[in-house]
């Protein structure tokens, strides 16, 4: 596995320990005495790991470690580990658009324009992004799967997400039934999240003109969801999978660093406001797939719809095939994904400044907007069979390229006219993975 | 809306007809190709786990396949 060291204590350590175990797992096929306790883990534990790379043309960039491990314990039973890292830089769009102006902003951490430490100026034409976008997210998560019966298990689960500006923590749990000769399982979940919002520079008030700086405290959001679904094995070739998921969030649902543009009826830039959402959203989701395989190959079709009280509608569907050369040593995975998204009921491009007084909620933030976006992948993979004395291990290298492309149709303002206010998004991924 | 409800009602009918159907599935010893990773509906592990949080940062919708997205301050 060839993990490129990073500037990161923590991914040091992390590429460390993968190499240490991958060190050790090769030097325990010389050895005849009983394993110590580091050999038992390498023996009675799967690994995987990877290093995923996210790359967006002009605006962020991302470097992703994971490592899980997992152990099965030969009666049904299972219990995980998975740690996780981001390290996040770059640009990234504060929701104003383009203007024929320069524009100025300040850092969110800044309490006013004069005392900014990294007032950025945009350029007439361009998307206002922050250039000094940074931050950092560390997660580890654990799920134990108890065998009840012969045919039915509980899962619990849990994990813990913390950035510089947000605390996550999410608890779950799910019961498993199988039928049929195991061919059917019927599976019922439920989760609970609290999050805890710490903005940069504390949180701007709702709706406030983001030229008075208008801060408070820290705010929380909380979600509950439950998934049923159901798995079929139909032939010896083909498994078919139902889910129908519904969750609720409430409390603070705003991207507290996101604003809009007040433009006035000719589409001068008057101003600017912090976003607002509804405080509460349910969403609900249907997800459909289908795994056919062969010998040497095999095709997963998968399609989910998802609607929300935000006025959303989703639909996604994703192709993913493998075909494996004849040696079954290597393979070859192309992945194609179409997604396509409505805009919320709140959704605005800009706020004009006669509708301001009457504005009760707003975002002009992209995620929230119609657009659909392509997804093509190819994932190469290399097994490596009993080298490492494992039963299973393989190395693969996956690259992906995303593409946004928005589609706003508002009236563009006559002052407005000829700029790119809506430029979209282009990303690359590429990821190295090694399980063991 | 009305999809939802459709399709929760044909997931409940369905799991009650399945649950007492033998005409469709397998023989324990006919579960080789089933039990390959790609074939496993969490057979992609981390690849869907990375991709899952890609698109919950980019995307105003998230999971289906299992509980999907949060844990992170993204959206």
């Amino acid at each position: 596995m060839q993990l490129k060291p990073a500037p990161s204590q923590l991914r040091r350590r992390l590429i460390a320990a993968s190499c240490a175990l991958l060190s050790t797992s090769a030097a325990r096929s010389q050895e005849t005495s009983a394993p110590g306790f580091v050999g038992r883990v390498l023996k009675d534990w799967q690994f995987e790991s990877a290093l995923a790379y996210y790359h967006e043309d002009g605006r962020i960039q991302a470097i992703e470690p994971v490592v899980n491990a997992s152990h099965d314990y030969g009666d049904g039973g299972n219990v995980s580990l998975n740690f996780t890292f981001d390290a996040l830089s770059g640009s990234s769009p504060n929701g104003a658009l383009p203007s024929h102006a320069p524009q100025t902003f300040a850092s969110p951490s800044a309490k006013s324009f004069a005392s900014a430490r990294h007032p950025f100026t945009t350029r007439p034409g361009n998307l206002p992004v922050d250039p000094s976008y940074s931050t950092a997210r560390a997660a580890g998560g654990a799920e134990w799967t108890l065998p009840l019966t012969r045919l039915s298990r509980i899962t619990l689960g849990g994990k813990l997400s913390i950035e510089d500006d947000f605390y996550s923590g999410t608890v779950n749990a799910s019961f498993a039934h199988d039928f049929n000769d195991k061919n059917t399982t019927v599976t019922f979940g439920i989760n609970d999240e609290s999050d805890i919002i710490q903005p940069i520079g504390n949180t701007p008030v709702p709706l406030s003109n983001y030229a008075a700086f208008q801060k408070e405290g820290n705010k929380s959001k909380n979600g509950v969801g439950a998934l049923l679904g159901l798995t079929q094995v139909m032939t010896r070739n083909w498994l078919t999978q139902l889910n129908v998921s519904v969750d609720r969030f409430s409390g603070y649902l705003n991207d507290p660093y996101k604003i809009a543009s007040v433009l006035d009826a000719g589409g001068t830039t008057t101003g600017y406001i912090y976003e607002n959402r509804p405080d509460t959203r349910t969403r609900k989701s249907v997800y459909f797939e289908n795994r056919v395989g062969s010998e040497h190959a095999s095709v997963d079709l998968s399609l989910r719809y998802m609607t929300d009280s935000w006025g959303i509608r989703s639909e996604t569907a994703q192709v993913r095939t493998r075909w494996w050369t004849p040696d079954r040593q290597h393979y070859f995975e192309p992945t194609v994904r179409w997604y396509h998204q409505g805009s919320a009921d709140f959704f605005m491009p800009w706020l004009p400044a006669v509708d301001q007084a009457d504005t009760r909620y707003i975002s002009a933030d992209p995620r929230l907007a119609n657009f659909h976006a392509l997804t093509y992948g190819l994932k190469y993979g290399y097994e490596l069979g009993n080298r490492l004395h494992r039963s299973s291990s393989e190395f693969t290298v996956r690259l992906e390229y995303y593409q946004q492309t928005l589609a706003i149709n508002n009236r563009v303002p006559d002052g407005l006219q000829g700029l790119n206010l809506y430029p979209g998004l282009k990303a690359v991924l590429i990821q190295f993975g090694w399980s063991y | 809306m009305k999809i939802f409800n459709i399709v929760l009602l044909l997931t409940l009918g369905g799991s009650a007809a399945l649950t007492g159907c033998s005409t469709v599935g397998v023989k324990p010893w006919e579960r080789d190709i089933l039990s390959r990773t790609d074939m496993r509906p969490d057979g992609a592990g981390l690849d869907d786990a990375i991709d899952e949080h890609l698109y919950f940062s980019k995307e105003a919708s998230s999971g289906g396949r299992s509980f999907g997205g949060g844990g992170c301050g993204c959206n």
